[in-house]
Protein backbone atom coordinates (compact mmCIF):
# COMPACT_ATOMS: atom_id res chain seq x y z
CA UNK A 1 0.00 0.00 0.00
CA UNK A 2 1.07 3.19 -0.60
CA UNK A 3 2.88 2.96 -3.76
CA UNK A 4 1.16 4.55 -6.23
CA UNK A 5 0.91 1.92 -9.59
CA UNK A 6 -0.08 4.18 -12.66
CA UNK A 7 0.74 1.67 -15.36
CA UNK A 8 -2.24 -0.29 -13.33
CA UNK A 9 -5.89 -0.34 -15.33
CA UNK A 10 -8.31 2.08 -13.60
CA UNK A 11 -10.02 -1.48 -13.18
CA UNK A 12 -9.06 -5.42 -13.88
CA UNK A 13 -11.61 -7.90 -14.06
CA UNK A 14 -10.81 -11.44 -14.78
CA UNK A 15 -12.51 -15.12 -15.06
CA UNK A 16 -15.71 -13.35 -12.76
CA UNK A 17 -18.24 -15.78 -12.25
CA UNK A 18 -20.94 -14.60 -10.08
CA UNK A 19 -24.25 -16.31 -8.64
CA UNK A 20 -27.07 -15.62 -6.57
CA UNK A 21 -28.25 -18.89 -4.83
CA UNK A 22 -28.68 -21.19 -8.05
CA UNK A 23 -29.21 -18.10 -10.20
CA UNK A 24 -25.95 -17.40 -12.37
CA UNK A 25 -25.60 -13.46 -12.92
CA UNK A 26 -22.34 -13.73 -13.90
CA UNK A 27 -20.54 -16.83 -15.99
CA UNK A 28 -16.94 -16.09 -16.87
CA UNK A 29 -16.04 -12.34 -17.69
CA UNK A 30 -13.03 -10.53 -18.50
CA UNK A 31 -13.01 -6.63 -18.37
CA UNK A 32 -10.78 -3.91 -18.43
CA UNK A 33 -10.70 -0.28 -18.15
CA UNK A 34 -7.62 1.61 -18.75
CA UNK A 35 -7.04 5.22 -17.69
CA UNK A 36 -8.51 7.74 -19.61
CA UNK A 37 -10.76 5.35 -21.42
CA UNK A 38 -14.81 5.00 -20.92
CA UNK A 39 -16.24 1.54 -21.07
CA UNK A 40 -19.88 1.03 -21.98
CA UNK A 41 -22.19 -2.00 -20.67
CA UNK A 42 -25.21 -2.63 -22.74
CA UNK A 43 -27.25 -5.34 -22.39
CA UNK A 44 -31.11 -6.18 -21.60
CA UNK A 45 -32.23 -6.47 -17.83
CA UNK A 46 -30.58 -8.97 -16.23
CA UNK A 47 -27.54 -9.36 -18.23
CA UNK A 48 -25.15 -8.97 -15.31
CA UNK A 49 -24.57 -5.35 -15.81
CA UNK A 50 -25.25 -4.22 -12.37
CA UNK A 51 -23.46 -7.45 -10.65
CA UNK A 52 -20.49 -6.25 -12.24
CA UNK A 53 -20.64 -2.76 -11.41
CA UNK A 54 -21.19 -4.37 -7.70
CA UNK A 55 -18.05 -6.77 -7.59
CA UNK A 56 -15.90 -3.21 -8.86
CA UNK A 57 -17.41 -1.27 -6.12
CA UNK A 58 -16.55 -4.02 -3.69
CA UNK A 59 -20.22 -3.95 -2.63
CA UNK A 60 -20.49 -7.79 -3.90
CA UNK A 61 -17.55 -10.22 -2.25
CA UNK A 62 -16.03 -11.93 -5.77
CA UNK A 63 -16.61 -15.49 -5.61
CA UNK A 64 -14.69 -16.60 -8.81
CA UNK A 65 -12.07 -14.19 -10.40
CA UNK A 66 -10.33 -11.48 -9.60
CA UNK A 67 -11.34 -7.85 -9.43
CA UNK A 68 -9.04 -5.07 -8.79
CA UNK A 69 -9.16 -1.06 -9.12
CA UNK A 70 -5.61 0.19 -10.00
CA UNK A 71 -4.34 -2.90 -8.91
CA UNK A 72 -6.18 -3.15 -5.52
CA UNK A 73 -9.07 -5.07 -4.31
CA UNK A 74 -12.31 -2.48 -4.04
CA UNK A 75 -13.31 -4.43 -0.52
CA UNK A 76 -11.03 -2.57 1.34
CA UNK A 77 -12.06 0.54 2.29
CA UNK A 78 -8.99 2.33 1.34
CA UNK A 79 -9.10 1.35 -2.45
CA UNK A 80 -12.58 2.86 -2.79
CA UNK A 81 -10.86 6.16 -2.62
CA UNK A 82 -10.02 5.98 -5.85
CA UNK A 83 -13.89 5.22 -6.76
CA UNK A 84 -16.37 7.33 -7.93
CA UNK A 85 -19.85 5.61 -8.11
CA UNK A 86 -23.35 6.69 -9.55
CA UNK A 87 -26.06 3.83 -8.04
CA UNK A 88 -29.06 3.32 -9.91
CA UNK A 89 -30.84 3.84 -6.27
CA UNK A 90 -29.84 7.67 -4.84
CA UNK A 91 -32.19 7.73 -1.83
CA UNK A 92 -30.67 10.79 -0.18
CA UNK A 93 -32.29 11.52 3.33
CA UNK A 94 -34.41 14.66 2.17
CA UNK A 95 -33.89 16.62 5.05
CA UNK A 96 -29.38 17.03 3.69
CA UNK A 97 -29.52 20.05 1.21
CA UNK A 98 -27.51 19.60 -1.64
CA UNK A 99 -23.99 21.48 -0.24
CA UNK A 100 -24.09 19.25 2.99
CA UNK A 101 -24.57 15.92 0.50
CA UNK A 102 -21.06 16.72 -1.46
CA UNK A 103 -19.91 18.26 1.68
CA UNK A 104 -20.33 14.74 3.66
CA UNK A 105 -18.89 12.89 0.06
CA UNK A 106 -16.06 14.91 -0.08
CA UNK A 107 -15.07 13.90 3.98
CA UNK A 108 -16.27 10.43 3.11
CA UNK A 109 -13.25 10.31 0.61
CA UNK A 110 -11.15 11.84 2.12
CA UNK A 111 -11.09 15.22 1.36
CA UNK A 112 -11.54 18.39 2.71
CA UNK A 113 -15.46 19.92 2.80
CA UNK A 114 -14.69 22.87 0.99
CA UNK A 115 -13.75 20.27 -2.02
CA UNK A 116 -17.55 20.65 -2.51
CA UNK A 117 -17.69 23.98 -4.04
CA UNK A 118 -15.46 22.83 -7.01
CA UNK A 119 -17.54 19.49 -7.81
CA UNK A 120 -21.00 22.12 -7.47
CA UNK A 121 -19.72 24.10 -10.07
CA UNK A 122 -19.00 21.25 -12.27
CA UNK A 123 -21.58 19.62 -12.58
CA UNK A 124 -22.86 23.26 -12.65
CA UNK A 125 -25.47 22.80 -9.97
CA UNK A 126 -23.76 25.65 -7.89
CA UNK A 127 -27.19 27.60 -7.58
CA UNK A 128 -28.81 24.49 -5.75
CA UNK A 129 -25.88 24.16 -3.37
CA UNK A 130 -28.94 25.43 -0.31
CA UNK A 131 -31.88 22.92 -1.72
CA UNK A 132 -33.10 20.11 0.56
CA UNK A 133 -32.53 16.90 -1.43
CA UNK A 134 -36.64 16.10 -1.43
CA UNK A 135 -37.15 19.22 -3.51
CA UNK A 136 -35.15 18.16 -6.31
CA UNK A 137 -36.17 16.75 -9.90
CA UNK A 138 -34.97 12.98 -9.99
CA UNK A 139 -32.49 14.58 -13.33
CA UNK A 140 -31.57 17.28 -10.26
CA UNK A 141 -30.48 14.50 -8.24
CA UNK A 142 -28.51 12.18 -10.89
CA UNK A 143 -26.28 15.36 -10.93
CA UNK A 144 -25.72 15.56 -7.25
CA UNK A 145 -25.03 12.04 -7.36
CA UNK A 146 -22.45 12.91 -10.12
CA UNK A 147 -20.96 15.62 -7.92
CA UNK A 148 -20.72 13.34 -4.92
CA UNK A 149 -18.60 10.93 -7.26
CA UNK A 150 -16.67 13.64 -8.40
CA UNK A 151 -16.00 15.17 -5.32
CA UNK A 152 -13.18 12.91 -4.56
CA UNK A 153 -11.14 12.93 -7.69
CA UNK A 154 -11.82 9.20 -8.79
CA UNK A 155 -9.54 7.32 -11.10
CA UNK A 156 -12.38 5.22 -11.74
CA UNK A 157 -15.95 6.28 -12.48
CA UNK A 158 -18.64 3.54 -11.87
CA UNK A 159 -22.06 4.93 -13.49
CA UNK A 160 -24.78 2.66 -13.17
CA UNK A 161 -27.69 4.13 -15.57
CA UNK A 162 -26.70 7.31 -14.61
CA UNK A 163 -29.09 9.43 -16.95
CA UNK A 164 -32.13 7.62 -16.55
CA UNK A 165 -34.78 9.99 -16.21
CA UNK A 166 -32.94 13.28 -17.43
CA UNK A 167 -33.66 15.10 -20.48
CA UNK A 168 -32.12 15.56 -23.43
CA UNK A 169 -30.03 18.37 -22.53
CA UNK A 170 -29.47 17.45 -19.11
CA UNK A 171 -28.15 14.32 -20.79
CA UNK A 172 -25.17 15.72 -22.98
CA UNK A 173 -24.37 18.24 -20.19
CA UNK A 174 -23.90 14.86 -18.01
CA UNK A 175 -21.62 13.28 -20.42
CA UNK A 176 -19.91 16.23 -20.99
CA UNK A 177 -18.80 16.73 -17.66
CA UNK A 178 -18.06 12.80 -17.42
CA UNK A 179 -15.72 13.13 -20.74
CA UNK A 180 -14.15 16.02 -19.40
CA UNK A 181 -12.76 13.79 -16.26
CA UNK A 182 -12.36 11.21 -18.99
CA UNK A 183 -10.22 13.42 -21.08
CA UNK A 184 -8.15 14.29 -17.83
CA UNK A 185 -7.26 10.33 -17.68
CA UNK A 186 -10.27 9.24 -15.45
CA UNK A 187 -11.06 5.40 -16.45
CA UNK A 188 -15.19 5.17 -16.85
CA UNK A 189 -17.18 2.15 -17.14
CA UNK A 190 -21.13 3.10 -17.13
CA UNK A 191 -24.26 1.01 -18.03
CA UNK A 192 -26.93 2.04 -20.32
CA UNK A 193 -29.87 0.98 -22.03
CA UNK A 194 -29.67 3.87 -24.59
CA UNK A 195 -27.69 2.45 -27.91
CA UNK A 196 -27.00 6.00 -29.13
CA UNK A 197 -25.93 7.25 -25.76
CA UNK A 198 -23.05 3.89 -25.76
CA UNK A 199 -21.67 4.55 -29.11
CA UNK A 200 -21.99 8.78 -28.56
CA UNK A 201 -19.76 8.41 -25.67
CA UNK A 202 -18.13 4.95 -24.76
CA UNK A 203 -14.40 4.44 -26.55
CA UNK A 204 -15.18 0.78 -26.17
CA UNK A 205 -18.73 -0.71 -26.23
CA UNK A 206 -19.20 -4.19 -24.09
CA UNK A 207 -22.08 -6.10 -24.73
CA UNK A 208 -23.31 -8.69 -21.84
CA UNK A 209 -26.15 -10.86 -22.24
CA UNK A 210 -26.91 -13.45 -19.55
CA UNK A 211 -24.06 -13.70 -17.85
CA UNK A 212 -20.99 -13.82 -20.66
CA UNK A 213 -19.68 -11.04 -22.94
CA UNK A 214 -20.96 -11.69 -26.56
CA UNK A 215 -19.31 -8.70 -28.16
CA UNK A 216 -16.71 -5.86 -27.25
CA UNK A 217 -15.04 -3.20 -29.88
CA UNK A 218 -15.55 0.11 -30.56
CA UNK A 219 -19.14 1.30 -31.21
CA UNK A 220 -17.92 1.32 -35.14
CA UNK A 221 -16.25 -2.29 -34.86
CA UNK A 222 -19.65 -3.13 -33.40
CA UNK A 223 -21.40 -1.61 -36.29
CA UNK A 224 -19.21 -3.55 -38.80
CA UNK A 225 -19.50 -6.67 -37.07
CA UNK A 226 -23.78 -6.92 -37.92
CA UNK A 227 -25.49 -6.63 -41.26
CA UNK A 228 -25.10 -3.75 -43.05
CA UNK A 229 -28.57 -3.33 -43.72
CA UNK A 230 -32.38 -3.26 -42.42
CA UNK A 231 -35.13 -3.43 -43.95
CA UNK A 232 -38.35 -2.09 -42.77
CA UNK A 233 -42.17 -3.19 -44.37
CA UNK A 234 -45.96 -3.39 -44.06
CA UNK A 235 -46.34 -7.06 -45.23
CA UNK A 236 -49.00 -10.25 -44.99
CA UNK A 237 -46.77 -12.39 -43.98
CA UNK A 238 -46.26 -14.03 -40.79
CA UNK A 239 -43.25 -12.85 -39.08
CA UNK A 240 -42.33 -16.69 -39.44
CA UNK A 241 -42.32 -16.69 -43.15
CA UNK A 242 -40.66 -13.63 -43.48
CA UNK A 243 -37.98 -15.01 -41.01
CA UNK A 244 -37.73 -18.24 -43.49
CA UNK A 245 -36.76 -15.82 -46.70
CA UNK A 246 -33.39 -15.91 -47.66
CA UNK A 247 -30.71 -13.64 -46.78
CA UNK A 248 -33.24 -12.46 -43.40
CA UNK A 249 -30.83 -12.51 -40.19
CA UNK A 250 -33.45 -11.39 -37.64
CA UNK A 251 -36.48 -10.22 -37.50
CA UNK A 252 -38.45 -7.92 -35.12
CA UNK A 253 -41.83 -6.16 -34.67
CA UNK A 254 -41.61 -2.19 -35.26
CA UNK A 255 -45.17 -1.40 -34.63
CA UNK A 256 -47.25 -2.57 -37.96
CA UNK A 257 -43.88 -3.04 -39.05
CA UNK A 258 -41.93 -6.17 -39.78
CA UNK A 259 -37.99 -4.86 -39.35
CA UNK A 260 -35.86 -7.68 -40.95
CA UNK A 261 -31.99 -7.59 -41.05
CA UNK A 262 -29.74 -8.86 -43.87
CA UNK A 263 -26.42 -9.29 -45.36
CA UNK A 264 -27.72 -8.75 -49.08
CA UNK A 265 -30.87 -6.94 -49.17
CA UNK A 266 -31.58 -7.23 -52.61
CA UNK A 267 -31.47 -11.17 -52.65
CA UNK A 268 -33.99 -10.47 -49.49
CA UNK A 269 -36.51 -8.07 -51.38
CA UNK A 270 -36.73 -10.09 -54.23
CA UNK A 271 -37.89 -13.16 -52.79
CA UNK A 272 -40.12 -11.10 -50.19
CA UNK A 273 -41.88 -8.78 -52.72
CA UNK A 274 -42.57 -12.48 -55.01
CA UNK A 275 -44.27 -13.91 -51.67
CA UNK A 276 -45.98 -10.95 -50.97
CA UNK A 277 -47.53 -8.50 -53.86
CA UNK A 278 -48.51 -6.54 -51.08
CA UNK A 279 -45.66 -5.31 -49.52
CA UNK A 280 -45.79 -1.35 -48.19
CA UNK A 281 -44.31 1.27 -46.52
CA UNK A 282 -40.87 -0.02 -47.72
CA UNK A 283 -37.61 1.03 -45.96
CA UNK A 284 -33.69 0.13 -46.01
CA UNK A 285 -31.68 1.23 -43.95
CA UNK A 286 -27.81 1.30 -42.35
CA UNK A 287 -28.28 -0.80 -39.18
CA UNK A 288 -27.67 1.28 -36.00
CA UNK A 289 -26.04 0.27 -32.62
CA UNK A 290 -29.86 -0.86 -31.71
CA UNK A 291 -30.19 -3.67 -34.23
CA UNK A 292 -26.69 -4.96 -33.64
CA UNK A 293 -27.80 -5.85 -30.50
CA UNK A 294 -30.69 -7.26 -31.23
CA UNK A 295 -28.71 -9.45 -33.53
CA UNK A 296 -26.09 -9.91 -31.29
CA UNK A 297 -28.31 -11.02 -28.29
CA UNK A 298 -30.50 -13.07 -30.42
CA UNK A 299 -27.08 -14.99 -32.06
CA UNK A 300 -26.02 -15.41 -28.54
CA UNK A 301 -29.54 -16.73 -27.16
CA UNK A 302 -29.05 -19.82 -30.34
CA UNK A 303 -25.80 -20.97 -29.51
CA UNK A 304 -26.34 -20.47 -25.30
CA UNK B 1 -3.66 8.62 -1.04
CA UNK B 2 -4.94 9.51 2.12
CA UNK B 3 -8.06 7.63 3.49
CA UNK B 4 -10.89 10.07 5.12
CA UNK B 5 -9.97 10.63 8.84
CA UNK B 6 -12.53 8.91 10.69
CA UNK B 7 -12.95 12.17 13.70
CA UNK B 8 -14.05 13.81 10.27
CA UNK B 9 -16.29 11.59 9.12
CA UNK B 10 -17.76 10.81 12.53
CA UNK B 11 -18.41 14.17 12.65
CA UNK B 12 -20.05 14.38 9.33
CA UNK B 13 -22.52 11.27 10.48
CA UNK B 14 -23.39 13.10 13.62
CA UNK B 15 -23.70 16.64 11.75
CA UNK B 16 -26.06 14.30 9.30
CA UNK B 17 -28.08 12.62 12.00
CA UNK B 18 -28.91 15.82 13.91
CA UNK B 19 -30.44 18.04 11.22
CA UNK B 20 -32.33 14.79 10.33
CA UNK B 21 -34.36 15.22 13.55
CA UNK B 22 -33.74 18.87 13.98
CA UNK B 23 -35.57 19.66 10.47
CA UNK B 24 -38.02 17.26 10.91
CA UNK B 25 -38.82 16.30 14.33
CA UNK B 26 -42.19 14.59 13.84
CA UNK B 27 -39.88 11.29 13.93
CA UNK B 28 -39.09 11.43 17.49
CA UNK B 29 -42.34 13.15 18.52
CA UNK B 30 -43.45 10.34 20.34
CA UNK B 31 -40.47 9.66 22.04
CA UNK B 32 -39.93 12.54 23.44
CA UNK B 33 -43.16 14.03 24.01
CA UNK B 34 -45.09 10.98 25.33
CA UNK B 35 -42.77 10.45 28.49
CA UNK B 36 -42.60 14.25 29.12
CA UNK B 37 -46.55 13.99 28.88
CA UNK B 38 -47.37 11.28 31.08
CA UNK B 39 -44.51 12.74 33.60
CA UNK B 40 -45.88 15.87 33.82
CA UNK B 41 -49.58 14.46 34.62
CA UNK B 42 -48.15 12.16 37.03
CA UNK B 43 -46.21 14.86 38.46
CA UNK B 44 -49.08 17.03 39.08
CA UNK B 45 -50.70 14.49 41.13
CA UNK B 46 -48.76 12.96 43.18
CA UNK B 47 -44.88 14.86 42.62
CA UNK B 48 -44.22 15.93 45.89
CA UNK B 49 -45.52 12.91 47.93
CA UNK B 50 -42.91 10.56 49.44
CA UNK B 51 -42.48 7.52 47.89
CA UNK B 52 -41.76 4.02 49.30
CA UNK B 53 -37.98 4.33 48.69
CA UNK B 54 -38.23 7.57 50.57
CA UNK B 55 -37.81 10.17 47.97
CA UNK B 56 -40.70 12.38 46.92
CA UNK B 57 -41.87 11.12 44.43
CA UNK B 58 -41.15 13.46 41.66
CA UNK B 59 -37.51 12.62 42.08
CA UNK B 60 -38.56 8.78 42.22
CA UNK B 61 -40.00 9.38 38.82
CA UNK B 62 -36.91 11.61 37.13
CA UNK B 63 -35.43 8.03 37.12
CA UNK B 64 -38.24 6.08 36.38
CA UNK B 65 -39.68 8.37 33.59
CA UNK B 66 -36.16 9.39 32.51
CA UNK B 67 -35.23 5.49 31.90
CA UNK B 68 -38.07 5.53 29.46
CA UNK B 69 -37.52 8.56 28.06
CA UNK B 70 -34.05 7.89 27.37
CA UNK B 71 -34.40 4.20 26.46
CA UNK B 72 -37.22 4.73 24.31
CA UNK B 73 -35.11 7.62 22.19
CA UNK B 74 -31.82 5.08 21.84
CA UNK B 75 -33.70 1.58 20.76
CA UNK B 76 -35.93 3.15 18.50
CA UNK B 77 -34.12 5.93 17.14
CA UNK B 78 -30.45 4.40 15.85
CA UNK B 79 -31.79 1.16 14.82
CA UNK B 80 -34.89 3.04 12.86
CA UNK B 81 -32.54 5.17 10.99
CA UNK B 82 -30.38 2.44 9.57
CA UNK B 83 -33.13 0.34 8.48
CA UNK B 84 -34.70 3.50 6.36
CA UNK B 85 -31.14 4.18 5.28
CA UNK B 86 -30.77 0.34 3.87
CA UNK B 87 -33.91 0.79 2.47
CA UNK B 88 -33.77 4.05 0.34
CA UNK B 89 -29.89 3.32 -0.89
CA UNK B 90 -28.29 5.67 1.16
CA UNK B 91 -26.71 2.93 3.14
CA UNK B 92 -25.10 1.32 0.22
CA UNK B 93 -23.93 4.33 -1.61
CA UNK B 94 -21.88 4.94 2.14
CA UNK B 95 -20.74 1.40 1.92
CA UNK B 96 -19.00 2.26 -1.31
CA UNK B 97 -17.46 5.07 0.16
CA UNK B 98 -13.53 4.80 1.65
CA UNK B 99 -15.26 5.31 4.83
CA UNK B 100 -15.89 2.24 6.70
CA UNK B 101 -19.77 1.46 7.86
CA UNK B 102 -19.43 0.85 11.38
CA UNK B 103 -18.60 4.93 11.45
CA UNK B 104 -22.01 5.54 10.04
CA UNK B 105 -23.56 3.55 12.89
CA UNK B 106 -21.45 4.76 15.48
CA UNK B 107 -22.92 8.35 14.55
CA UNK B 108 -26.19 7.39 14.45
CA UNK B 109 -25.92 6.49 17.99
CA UNK B 110 -23.92 9.34 18.99
CA UNK B 111 -26.27 11.72 17.37
CA UNK B 112 -29.75 9.93 19.20
CA UNK B 113 -27.53 11.16 22.61
CA UNK B 114 -28.65 14.88 22.58
CA UNK B 115 -32.42 13.75 21.92
CA UNK B 116 -32.17 11.85 25.13
CA UNK B 117 -30.62 14.55 27.14
CA UNK B 118 -33.28 16.58 25.41
CA UNK B 119 -36.08 14.36 27.40
CA UNK B 120 -33.79 14.42 30.54
CA UNK B 121 -33.40 18.34 30.13
CA UNK B 122 -37.68 18.37 29.88
CA UNK B 123 -38.76 16.21 32.73
CA UNK B 124 -36.21 17.71 34.47
CA UNK B 125 -37.93 21.39 34.01
CA UNK B 126 -41.15 20.11 34.01
CA UNK B 127 -40.22 18.60 37.73
CA UNK B 128 -38.59 22.14 38.57
CA UNK B 129 -42.19 24.12 37.59
CA UNK B 130 -44.74 21.77 39.47
CA UNK B 131 -43.04 20.94 42.35
CA UNK B 132 -39.99 22.46 42.47
CA UNK B 133 -36.32 21.35 43.14
CA UNK B 134 -36.44 17.74 44.42
CA UNK B 135 -32.47 16.76 43.71
CA UNK B 136 -28.87 17.96 44.35
CA UNK B 137 -27.22 18.88 41.02
CA UNK B 138 -24.91 16.26 41.78
CA UNK B 139 -27.01 13.58 42.04
CA UNK B 140 -28.66 15.03 38.91
CA UNK B 141 -25.89 15.31 36.72
CA UNK B 142 -24.75 11.17 38.04
CA UNK B 143 -28.17 10.39 36.94
CA UNK B 144 -28.61 11.72 33.36
CA UNK B 145 -24.80 10.21 33.20
CA UNK B 146 -26.10 6.89 33.99
CA UNK B 147 -29.13 7.12 31.99
CA UNK B 148 -27.24 7.83 28.83
CA UNK B 149 -24.26 5.14 29.16
CA UNK B 150 -26.96 2.76 30.54
CA UNK B 151 -28.95 2.86 27.22
CA UNK B 152 -26.19 1.68 24.82
CA UNK B 153 -27.36 -2.24 25.31
CA UNK B 154 -30.88 -0.75 24.05
CA UNK B 155 -28.87 1.11 21.38
CA UNK B 156 -27.64 -2.19 20.07
CA UNK B 157 -30.98 -3.97 20.36
CA UNK B 158 -32.18 -1.38 17.99
CA UNK B 159 -29.43 -1.38 15.43
CA UNK B 160 -29.20 -5.19 15.48
CA UNK B 161 -33.42 -5.12 14.22
CA UNK B 162 -32.24 -2.29 11.94
CA UNK B 163 -29.73 -4.36 10.34
CA UNK B 164 -32.08 -7.26 9.36
CA UNK B 165 -35.30 -6.33 9.25
CA UNK B 166 -37.16 -3.18 7.28
CA UNK B 167 -37.99 0.49 8.18
CA UNK B 168 -41.83 -0.27 9.13
CA UNK B 169 -40.47 -3.77 10.82
CA UNK B 170 -38.24 -2.58 12.67
CA UNK B 171 -40.71 0.55 14.04
CA UNK B 172 -43.05 -2.27 15.20
CA UNK B 173 -41.03 -4.93 16.30
CA UNK B 174 -38.74 -2.43 18.91
CA UNK B 175 -41.65 -0.77 19.75
CA UNK B 176 -43.35 -4.66 20.97
CA UNK B 177 -40.22 -5.27 22.83
CA UNK B 178 -40.30 -1.58 24.36
CA UNK B 179 -43.75 -1.68 26.33
CA UNK B 180 -43.88 -4.28 27.80
CA UNK B 181 -40.33 -4.39 28.76
CA UNK B 182 -40.85 -0.39 30.45
CA UNK B 183 -44.22 -1.42 31.52
CA UNK B 184 -42.95 -4.93 33.45
CA UNK B 185 -40.33 -2.75 34.58
CA UNK B 186 -42.48 -0.32 36.60
CA UNK B 187 -41.11 2.48 34.84
CA UNK B 188 -44.66 3.89 34.30
CA UNK B 189 -46.73 2.90 37.17
CA UNK B 190 -44.68 1.95 40.35
CA UNK B 191 -43.99 -2.18 40.54
CA UNK B 192 -45.81 -1.92 44.19
CA UNK B 193 -48.97 -0.70 42.78
CA UNK B 194 -48.86 -3.74 40.39
CA UNK B 195 -49.68 -7.52 40.80
CA UNK B 196 -47.08 -9.03 42.70
CA UNK B 197 -45.70 -11.73 39.67
CA UNK B 198 -44.68 -8.23 37.54
CA UNK B 199 -42.30 -7.41 40.42
CA UNK B 200 -40.99 -11.38 39.90
CA UNK B 201 -40.73 -10.41 36.04
CA UNK B 202 -39.27 -7.07 36.57
CA UNK B 203 -35.58 -7.91 37.64
CA UNK B 204 -35.07 -10.19 34.14
CA UNK B 205 -35.30 -7.21 32.32
CA UNK B 206 -32.51 -4.71 31.39
CA UNK B 207 -34.91 -1.57 31.76
CA UNK B 208 -35.64 -2.50 35.07
CA UNK B 209 -31.69 -2.36 36.36
CA UNK B 210 -31.39 0.85 34.54
CA UNK B 211 -34.04 2.49 36.37
CA UNK B 212 -32.30 1.13 39.45
CA UNK B 213 -29.36 2.17 39.32
CA UNK B 214 -30.83 5.77 38.16
CA UNK B 215 -32.77 5.62 41.51
CA UNK B 216 -29.77 4.39 43.44
CA UNK B 217 -27.63 7.81 42.37
CA UNK B 218 -30.33 9.58 44.48
CA UNK B 219 -30.75 7.59 47.50
CA UNK B 220 -27.26 5.84 47.66
CA UNK B 221 -28.34 2.18 47.97
CA UNK B 222 -25.76 -0.30 46.46
CA UNK B 223 -26.01 -0.19 41.99
CA UNK B 224 -23.45 -2.77 41.55
CA UNK B 225 -25.81 -5.61 40.56
CA UNK B 226 -27.46 -3.46 37.99
CA UNK B 227 -23.86 -2.44 36.60
CA UNK B 228 -23.34 -5.59 35.93
CA UNK B 229 -26.77 -6.91 34.59
CA UNK B 230 -26.08 -4.00 32.29
CA UNK B 231 -22.99 -4.66 31.14
CA UNK B 232 -24.39 -8.45 30.32
CA UNK B 233 -26.68 -7.24 28.37
CA UNK B 234 -24.21 -4.89 26.74
CA UNK B 235 -22.69 -7.84 25.97
CA UNK B 236 -25.45 -10.03 24.68
CA UNK B 237 -27.19 -7.06 22.59
CA UNK B 238 -23.51 -6.07 21.00
CA UNK B 239 -23.29 -9.22 20.32
CA UNK B 240 -26.37 -9.90 18.57
CA UNK B 241 -25.82 -6.43 16.19
CA UNK B 242 -22.13 -7.38 15.59
CA UNK B 243 -23.89 -11.15 13.79
CA UNK B 244 -26.35 -8.77 11.92
CA UNK B 245 -23.51 -6.35 10.70
CA UNK B 246 -22.14 -9.57 9.32
CA UNK B 247 -25.12 -10.35 7.73
CA UNK B 248 -26.13 -6.72 6.63
CA UNK B 249 -27.70 -6.69 3.08
CA UNK B 250 -27.64 -3.01 1.64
Amino acid sequence: MGVTRDGEPALRATGIEHAYGDVPALRGVDLEVAPGECVALLGPNGAGKTTLIGLATGLLAVQTGRVAVKGRDPRRAATRRLLGVVQQQLGFPRTLTVAELVRGAAVRAGRPATAALGALAEVGITELADRRSAKLSGGQQQRVALAMALVGDPQLLLLDEPTVGLDVTARREFWQTVAARRDAGAGVLLTTHVVEEAAAVADQVVVLHEGRVIAAGSPAELIALLPDRTVTARTTLPACAVADLPAALSVSNDGELLRVSSTAPEELLRAWLAADPWLSDLRVEGAGLEQALVVLTERAGVFA
Amino acid sequence: MTAPGAGAVLGVEVAEGLRGVIREPAALFFSVVVPVLFFTMFTALFGSMPSPNGLPVAASMLATFGAFGVVSVMQLNPGISVASDRESGWLRMKKVSAAPVWITIAGKVLAALPYALAVLAALTAVALAVVGPVIGVGPWLRLVVVLLLGSLPFACLGLAVGFLASANATTAILNAILFPMVIASGLWIPLEAMPAWVGGIAPFLPTYHLAQLALAQLTGAPAAAHVLVLLAATVVTGGLAGWAYRNLRV
